[in-house]
């Protein structure tokens, strides 16, 4: 399958990219490591006028700190914040996502800004132009209906980042440049809620910088999926420990991870947070395996989560 | 009793091992010829209509299309493997029958200019209900998708020997199970490929294949060219596995482009494109129904299976029979009764996987094992019962000549420890048994025998030509260490000329495991033609006797003098003063009954000798999450005798993984007629971290006919993976499979069952 036209720039500076996003109008798909674009631009479903790639704006792959943030720019590789020494030290829950993001040889190309910022995912939508005009379009591509979901009157397709559920579970706050200026907010914050536009991100925003408060947390991550490697998340959780409770993400499933909050990690309390997660997972046919299945294991998952990350508290 | 050999046997690097490590073998899709266009196919999007109308000509006014065409540029004539499943245009005229069918196709200068080219061809379809389930497709006012296949049914074999009803009646223990399984994809790392040349009123063709005569063949008739006209030729394949035996939409396209064009074609698939489009694997539901005596003898078999079968016949009674076959060929049934339906459904088209029907084979083996068990035999001991031995006869009237069945039961039984494992209850970790027979070739009339020819050059190199097929199990290779041993020169002294209509003589091809048996022998016969002719001339110059000349490293030596000796290089060039150079041919033929007929006379000789194996898996379940692990697996095969072991234990690993670790995560999602994972990423093909240790056991049982004893290398794995996979699950279970893939959400069904749990 061979890409669609479009222009190439690889500016050295966010001034320079923003100036490129706003002279082609916002006809412009920004580019980091590729794995989510590429296949979309094959597939048809980006079609952009000119792809910026950002990876050689200064500063963006640095990964710095300070006593209160560790501050890690987005450009930075899923792989070389793996490695960092003081993540798996520090932020235990988000080296283990980390270090289940696909397989290793795309940890070293994807980026994090990427994996946090990647379009939702749905067997019915990540197809070719060819598989989709014979289905017919559905919400996400400009239609009018589910395919996944008969009768269907909302987008289904799910959010599959490895690492934002652990990044919400450590409360990372995301940094943004854009053409009206820089925000910095809570990671939660950036979902919309809906699949078909999964971001509220402004036109041509950038996002820059990951903070994570510099606070040692135990945690876990626990992932569904059929293969080792590869594959994403058909459902996943991630958990960090803080003070005598702990906070609790839960994605692959619909437009935004959810996330919880409990004080207590004791049996009645897992067990009812495992329960409630179970009954807020909403799941449809749009995957492999029954949607019936990766709803339950949200319960399995919760528990097994947060007794691994009780287990490293000791 | 194995005789002595300096180079069958032994472990060698294969001839084309170096070009494909380095990147530097050439596939189709590395071809350039001058002048060479690309072409891009337009593809149905309706699962089932009839076409009004096809206007190509709005393509040519694009710049730089060289040639548009439909199904309404050739004859409009169907093929078939057999005279009576002659259904398939290549090019449909009448309906289109699949998402994804071909339709028509332009050749441009780049990829960019035809999909533009494409985008303006005019097709006018009068959409039909479709029907996408083979139950359904079978049933009374089902939509008719061949006007000649009542109630969709494509070919239906019913097989019966003996009296099963009174058998049944008779049994200690009876019970009946339905096993399905979702078919599987090919996934060959080489997505199908055509290069078209047609010049001076020949069409040379390349294209992954595993029968270049057949192709060549079918393209003659399809194009009314002169067969010799039509030259398919050499070039490597990276992978079939049953999917590329037959002519393909593919290769007429590019054919009629070429032809129009007056340049040669280049057609590409996309990997989407190679699984919509190219062969699919077939889904099936297959009822099995047992009776056993008290002491564990099976003394009937009934069975109905569904084959799911697409749009078209493809192989269609073969692949209705096969699972059968390859069964019946390992066990001992006096009473057996087979009806197998392969139904049209308005899918992509299906074919055989090796010998494909893991539902039928898994479901066999897995309900054996639980009758056993409350029959107080375990699986070791019931396949050692009613397994088939050397001398015996299938119900089907096949005589077993060499058979290692019982051989690699009790290797890879030994090697597991297998007894103890299964006794023991550990929850949620089971092992299992799976055994299978291979036929080694089927009847394919006058096809089902190889030829060769060898010459020898004047500095005593070789150069063998055989139509022998390699789809990258290693068989370019094997006929070299013949030649090698039976010549006396190294294998690098050799040159191969296979797969070329023009020049290779006919073959079964990488089709109906016939290779090593077949194949190999015409070489090894060629061969020792050639080496009579050296022998003579040799002994003749060195003073001795015939019987007393050895062919060894290049040199012709009297085997009681040594000292006595000459370059087979010096023999060579004084043939050729004597003018009669070194040059033989060698056939050979197997003892197949060639009045049995899949449909109509099922029953008879059905190949020269089969190969036979036992594989053993081990599994962890997960009883929260229900992913299967699988820690360990060992597989045994007979393979009469391995020319090269290294080459026999690859076939062995791949299929575990292909066939083994597949039995839990690989299966085709469809909805309706639309594939959901035509992608790797959906389509869960094991990774190297997905798979066990693995173990891989040859046993040799020395096969009367075959060269140097040899049988076909491995494929058993491939067909009795699965069931060792199923039968472990039913081990820590206590409950049989009723779907595959055995993905973690069916398992946890299989467990909440054995809870009394709903959901």
């Amino acid at each position: 399958m061979i890409l669609p036209k479009f222009a190439y720039a690889k500016p050295k500076s966010i001034d320079e990219t923003i100036e490129l996003y706003t002279r082609y109008e916002g006809r412009a798909c920004y580019l980091a490591g590729g794995t989510d674009i590429i296949p979309l631009a094959k597939q048809r479903l980006v079609a952009p006028d000119i792809v910026i790639d950002l990876k050689n704006i200064e500063g963006l792959k640095a990964i710095e700190k300070n006593d209160d943030f560790l501050i890690i720019g987005a450009n930075t590789t899923i792989f070389d914040l793996k490695k960092y020494p003081l993540t798996k030290e520090y932020f235990r829950g988000f080296y283990e996502s980390l270090d289940e993001t696909s397989c290793e040889t795309l940890q070293m190309r994807g980026t994090i800004g990427g994996n946090i910022l990647q379009n939702t995912r749905c067997l019915f939508y990540n197809k070719s132009i060819e598989w989709r005009t014979a289905r017919g379009f559905c919400f996400k591509m400009g239609g009018a209906v589910c395919n996944a979901v008969p009768k269907g009157n909302i987008c289904f397709s799910n959010y599959c980042s490895d690492n934002a559920v652990s990044l919400i579970t450590l409360s990372a706050e995301l940094g943004f440049v854009s053409p009206k200026g820089e925000r910095r907010i809570n990671i939660e914050e950036i979902f919309s809620g809906n699949s078909i536009k999964p971001f509220n991100l402004e036109p041509g925003e950038i996002l820059t910088r990951i903070y994570i408060p510099m606070k040692k947390n135990s945690g876990a991550y626990e992932k569904i999926r059929v293969r080792g490697s590869i594959d994403y998340p058909l459902i996943n959780v991630a958990v960090a420990l803080k003070d005598s409770g702990g906070d609790v993400s839960i994605g692959g499933v619909g437009p935004a991870p959810l996330s919880y909050h409990i004080d207590s990690v004791d049996e009645n309390s897992v067990e009812a947070l495992a329960q409630k997660a179970y009954s807020d997972v909403k799941t449809v046919a749009n995957t492999v395996l029954t949607p019936s299945y990766r709803k339950r294991m949200a319960k399995v998952l919760v528990k097994r989560a947060i007794k691994r990350a009780l287990q490293e508290v000791k | 009793m194995g005789y002595q050999t300096d180079i069958i046997g032994k472990r060698v690097v294969r001839t084309d091992s170096l070009a494909k490590v380095t990147g530097t073998a050439l596939y189709t899709a590395d071809m350039k010829l001058p002048n060479m266009l690309v072409a891009k196919i337009l593809r149905s999007p309706h699962h089932h209509a009839r076409i009004v109308k096809i206007d190509t000509s709005p393509a040519l006014k694009v710049p730089g299309v060289k040639a548009a065409i439909s199904g309404f540029d050739g004859y409009g004539i169907k093929w078939g493997v057999f005279r009576y499943t002659q259904d398939h245009a290549m090019l449909p005229t009448d309906k289109v029958r699949y998402i994804g069918e071909d339709v028509a196709a332009v050749a441009a200068v780049d990829e960019e200019t035809a999909n533009e080219a494409l985008s303006r061809i005019i097709v006018e379809y009068d959409p039909l209900p479709a029907v996408f389930d083979p139950i359904e497709s079978m049933k009374d006012g089902a939509p008719q998708i061949h006007n000649e296949y009542k109630n969709n049914i494509n070919i239906h074999i019913h097989i019966d020997v003996g009296n099963v009803d009174k058998a049944m009646a008779e049994a200690f223990l009876v019970r009946e199970d339905t096993f399905k399984a979702a078919g599987e994809a090919y996934a060959m790392m080489e997505p199908y490929a055509v290069v078209a040349s047609y010049a001076n009123g020949y069409l040379d063709l390349w294209m992954p294949n595993a029968g270049p005569h057949v192709r060549a063949k079918a393209l003659s008739n399809l194009l009314k060219i002169p067969l010799n006209r039509v030259r398919v030729r050499h070039i490597n394949s990276g992978g079939a596995f049953g999917g590329r035996s037959e002519v393909a939409p593919g290769d007429l396209v590019a054919s009629l482009l070429s032809i129009k064009a007056g340049r040669p074609v280049k057609l590409v698939l996309s990997r989407e494109e190679n699984a919509t489009s190219s062969r699919q694997v077939h889904d099936i539901v297959a009822v099995v129904k047992t009776g056993m005596k008290k002491d564990g003898t099976v003394i009937a078999k009934d069975y109905k299976v569904i084959y799911d079968g697409g749009a078209y016949s493809s192989t269609g009674p073969i692949a209705t029979s096969i699972p059968f076959y390859v069964y019946e060929e390992c066990y001992r049934f006096p009473n057996v009764r087979y009806n197998g339906y392969r139904v049209f459904t308005n899918k992509g088209i299906r074919g055989m996987y090796g010998c494909h029907g893991r539902a039928f084979l898994a479901g066999n083996e897995a309900q054996m094992d639980i009758m056993a068990k409350e029959l107080g035999i375990d699986p070791v001991e019931i396949r050692l019962k009613n397994g088939l031995t050397a001398g015996e006869t299938t119900a089907t009237k096949s005589k077993i000549t060499s058979c290692g069945l019982a051989e690699t039961i009790r290797a890879a039984s030994e090697k597991t420890k297998f007894k103890e494992r299964w006794a023991q209850k550990e929850d949620n970790k089971g092992i299992g048994m799976g055994c299978i027979a291979i036929m080694c070739g089927f009847p394919m009339g006058f096809r089902s025998g190889s030829s060769c020819y060898v010459k020898i050059n004047d500095d005593g190199q070789v150069t063998l030509v055989t139509g022998l097929v390699d789809n990258g199990q290693g068989n370019e290779s094997m006929v070299v260490q013949v030649a090698s041993e039976v010549l006396g020169v190294p294998m690098e002294d050799i040159n191969l000329v296979n797969a070329d209509t023009e020049v290779t003589n006919l073959d079964p091809g990488a089709y109906s495991q016939a290779a090593a048996f077949v194949g190999a022998n015409a070489v090894k016969a060629a061969c020792e033609n050639a080496r009579k002719r050296i022998v003579s001339i040799a002994a003749e110059k060195l003073g001795t006797e015939e019987n007393d000349i050895g062919l060894k490293n290049r040199m012709a030596y009297s085997i009681s003098m040594p000292d006595k000796k000459m370059p087979i290089s010096w023999v060579v060039r004084e043939a050729f003063f004597r003018g009669e150079p070194i040059v033989a041919t060698g056939s050979y033929f197997p003892n197949i009954d060639f009045e049995r007929e899949w449909v109509s006379r099922p029953w008879g000789q059905m190949a020269g000798t089969f190969s036979f194996g036992t594989s053993v898996a081990e599994v962890d379940i997960d009883p929260e999450t229900g992913k299967i692990t699988m820690p360990r697996f060992t597989a045994a095969h007979d393979c009469g005798r391995p020319i090269n072991p290294m080459a026999v234990e690859g076939q062995m690993d791949g299929s575990i993984q292909q066939a083994g670790v597949a039995t839990i995560t690989e299966g085709n999602v469809w909805d309706n007629g639309f594939l959901l994972n035509p992608d790797l990423l959906e389509y869960k093909v094991p990774l190297a971290c997905d798979m066990p240790e693995i173990e891989t056991l040859i046993v040799e049982s020395h096969d009367p006919d075959g060269p140097f004893g040899a049988k076909e290398g491995g494929l058993t794995v491939r067909m009795n993976a699965y069931s060792a996979v199923a039968c472990a699950v039913t081990n820590a279970t206590g409950k049989l499979f009723s779907e595959l893939p055995l993905t973690p959400d069916k398992v946890l069904v299989l467990l909440d069952d054995n809870k009394g749990v709903k959901g």
